[in-house]
């Protein structure tokens, strides 16, 4: 899904590119030899006194200016926004862009290259945190594991449970699934087919029950049963409605859920971050799932969910069927993103 | 957060406010400010880099109609472009019509697909809709529900997989009823197997409006989705839902530009009757967070018909109690106080909350204790002695403390609207701005 955010990158990679190396240009051009890509995971802190001495006495070396990167991280910037890339998450990766590269010393025989991306990644790194292995805390846990899955309207919850009870029966979890959408019409319906089609027991009232009440059943289910994993579906709510909200933190308390999952689309703009504060400031949020990230191969909403509410994403909806679901690893993600050359 | 943004919107149009001459630094600051707030509200970046181009060349170029400040100019451009980018005819006639809703997985095609019935049951047509989303389990159950309620004929299938024999089923079924609405599967541009479905039921049905639903958070996605779904079957029309929350819709804007369409209906809330027809300048508003311009310009427009105000002797700094009197008059007509300062975008203003206070019935009671005084005490209420308050008062049929509060009042106005010459580099006043709204009519 990132392929469109990659080729983005590359471009706004190359700009700093050459902004910084026009610099050098006149007196060292010749010197300047693509050193083979330098593995990033280096300290990002600054170098200590010896090295920077070191540095000073050794080798020659030249200091980036703010001058320099201006225009490029300008244009990362607006590159970050068309990719959905919060204004404010896009603001802080720039900012960190920029403090990483200006007064940064650097050495003749350096790329220029190494540099910008080594600046990228971090601060993509620093935005993307750490991801989310959800077969580890399963198994590390005790059992049943209570996932609540919350979210506004039609961002995929129903469809997001199924695809995770799919994956994790393959894990080899014994799993039942909570009715919780007693709201929206059809929805009961929606997950009794997904559940019946990929072979999992579900737990289920009428339409317009208390969904505390579904969940705390299909909790008793599980423990009575043995069951390993409990999925909660519940019903679509904007952050606005308070009286939902609160629903939401009733069924919290009724069902004492180990793990709360946000659930949002990888194609929602601006709005993504300001729901998800919401919702994490209300009833907290453990760990993020993006769905419909088929739709989109820019991903910026991943990037800036990530960062405003600075939970880890667990996995990406990629597609209609049961199997499109892939667990996200953030440095695999910021690898592919910046790590082939072009 | 966007609170903030809209801030700096609103303080870099107050920079622009005391300016006579165009300044090209300001009006570069306001520029990038609007751009920021447009791209966080989800206008795709690329139009807004297009729109804040002609806002900044307009500004700059054309002369500042006579007796409007630069603030007015510019705020009047923005708005200009905005509705330009927005309002094309959407007419929603009320004769038999086929419609068929296309759009991205969750956007709420099944629900607007009922909210759309309920809309033209209410206009007294007869609706039926065919449910041709044969992919997501419950979705018909999801709409026969729905339409049970309103008592609208559903056809569909929930065994079918063949969404274009359902559909040509379905028209069979509704021949008779005047309004058909088609609700389909959800899908992206890339799912090429369903844009192909969604071409040959735009073909199977003929459909008078093809309306592409979008979801008010939908980002920079839009743009190319909508392009896409246009190429595929020519999108007349676009309907926003969920602006119950807190996403601008700014993305629907991108889809409108795209398809060179316009809104047809904005969804709003979970119920089935919550939708409305779509209104330009709350959307305008909600994009920039700003008050409703239009609204202020014809109210302050409709209210300044009448009597003259001496702008001239208020911007010299005299307040007499005539000029109140227009005012009330004037204000009467706008509404609440309140109401009318919270629509100017002035920022974080403040008017002490006793101006406020001055309810209409009140207002009614000091017209009719000024209407007691004489011509020279309107224009000098410090003549008012003791005496001459006992006269105006049984002349009014007033007490004498409300002749005492109306006094009050009015140095209380008097020096507010001092305050306000103040608080903005000399003369601005309310008065004077709405009259100067209406100059640029």
């Amino acid at each position: 899904m990132f392929g469109g955010l990659k080729k983005r990158l590359l471009a706004a990679r190359n700009r700093l590119d050459t902004s910084i190396g026009a610099v050098v240009e006149p007196s060292t051009a010749p010197v300047e030899t693509t050193s083979p890509e330098v593995p990033a995971p280096e300290t990002p802190g600054f170098p200590s006194l010896v090295d920077k001495v070191k540095i000073l006495i050794i080798d020659r070396e030249l200091v980036v200016s703010d001058k320099d990167v201006s225009e490029a991280l300008s244009a990362l910037e607006m590159t970050l926004l068309e990719s959905d890339v919060a204004l404010p998450t896009s603001d802080a990766i720039i900012a960190h862009v920029r403090t990483s590269l200006v007064g940064k010393h650097r050495k003749i025989g350096e790329s220029v290259d190494t540099l910008v991306v080594r600046a990228l990644k971090n601060a993509l790194l620093t935005v993307l945190g750490n991801g989310f292995d959800l077969t580890e805390y399963i198994k590390t846990h005790e059992h049943p594991v209570k996932i609540l899955f919350t979210g506004v309207n039609g961002t995929g919850k129903t469809t997001t449970i199924a695809k995770v009870g799919s994956y994790l029966k393959k894990q080899g979890f014994s799993v039942v699934i909570g009715a919780g959408d007693t709201f929206r019409a059809g929805a009961i319906e929606q997950i009794d087919v997904h559940a019946q089609r990929i072979g999992i027991k579900i737990i289920q009232h009428q339409s317009g029950a208390d969904p505390s009440a579904v969940l705390f059943d299909t909790v008793q289910y599980a423990i009575s049963h043995k069951i390993d994993v409990v999925l909660a579906d519940t019903a679509g709510r904007f952050h606005t409605k308070a009286n939902l909200m609160s629903q939401l933190e009733k069924i919290k308390r009724v069902m004492k859920p180990d793990l709360v999952i946000y659930v949002d689309e990888a194609v929602a703009g601006n709005d993504a971050v300001i729901r998800a504060a919401e919702f994490e400031r209300t009833i907290g949020a453990d760990a993020v799932v993006l769905t419909k990230a088929d739709m989109d191969s820019r991903g910026g909403a991943a990037i800036s969910i990530a960062h405003t509410i600075n939970k880890p994403l667990m996995f990406l909806g990629t597609g209609q069927s049961y199997d499109d679901i892939i667990p996200f690893s953030p440095a695999q993600v910021v690898e592919e993103l910046l790590g082939g050359d072009a | 957060m966007l609170d903030s943004l809209s801030a700096s919107l609103k303080d870099a149009l107050k920079k622009l406010a005391g300016k006579t001459v165009v300044d090209r630094v300001a009006v570069d600051e306001l520029v990038k400010d609007l751009q920021r707030t447009l791209i966080s509200s989800d206008v795709n970046v690329k139009l807004v880099m297009e729109l804040s181009k002609a806002i900044r060349t307009r500004s700059l170029e054309e002369e500042p109609p006579k007796g409007t400040n630069v603030r007015e100019h510019v705020l009047r451009i923005v708005y200009q472009e905005l509705v330009r980018l927005v309002w094309a005819s959407t007419d929603v006639k009320l004769e038999p019509q086929i419609i068929l809703l296309a759009g991205l997985q969750g956007s709420g095609k099944t629900t607007t697909t009922a909210k759309i019935a309920r809309f033209f049951q209410k206009k007294g047509m007869k609706v039926g809709v065919i449910c041709a989303d044969t992919f997501r389990p419950g979705a018909y159950e999801q709409l026969s529900t729905l339409c049970e309620k309103i008592n609208v004929p559903c056809f569909g299938d929930p065994k079918g997989h063949d969404a274009r024999k359902i559909v040509k089923e379905g028209l069979v079924a509704t021949k008779d009823l005047e309004v058909v609405i088609v609700d389909t599967q959800g899908r992206h541009a890339l799912e090429s197997d369903l844009i192909q479905e969604i071409i040959d039921l735009n073909v199977i049905t003929k459909a008078t409006h093809r309306w592409l639903v979008i979801d008010a958070a939908l980002g920079q996605q839009a743009s190319e989705q909508a392009r896409r779904f246009h190429e595929a079957i020519g999108i007349d029309g676009v309907i926003i839902t969920k602006m119950d929350g807190t996403a601008k819709g700014g993305g629907a804007m991108s889809a409108v530009a795209e398809t060179k369409s316009g809104i047809v209906f904005v969804g709003a809330g979970e119920t089935i009757e919550d939708i409305e027809r779509f209104d330009p300048d709350g959307f305008i508003s909600r994009l920039l967070g700003m008050g409703d311009l239009r609204a202020l310009m014809e109210k302050a427009e409709e209210a300044m018909t009448g009597d003259e105000m001496d702008v001239n002797a208020m911007m010299k700094g005299k307040f007499s109690l005539r000029d109140m009197y227009k005012q009330l008059e004037a204000l009467n007509k706008m509404g609440p106080l309140k109401q009318i300062m919270s629509m100017l975008p002035m920022g974080n203003m403040k008017l002490p909350e006793g101006v406020y206070d001055v309810t209409s019935t009140k207002m009614v009671r000091y017209r009719i204790i000024m209407d007691s005084m004489t011509d020279a005490e309107l224009d000098d209420p410090t003549l008012i002695t003791s005496s001459r308050l006992q006269r105006i008062a049984r002349g009014a049929g007033a007490s004498l403390e409300e002749v005492r509060e109306l006094l009050k009042y009015y140095k209380m106005m008097q020096r507010t609207l001092k305050g306000l010459r103040g608080a903005s580099g000399g003369k601005f006043n309310m008065q004077w701005m709405m009259k100067h709204f209406t100059g640029t009519q």
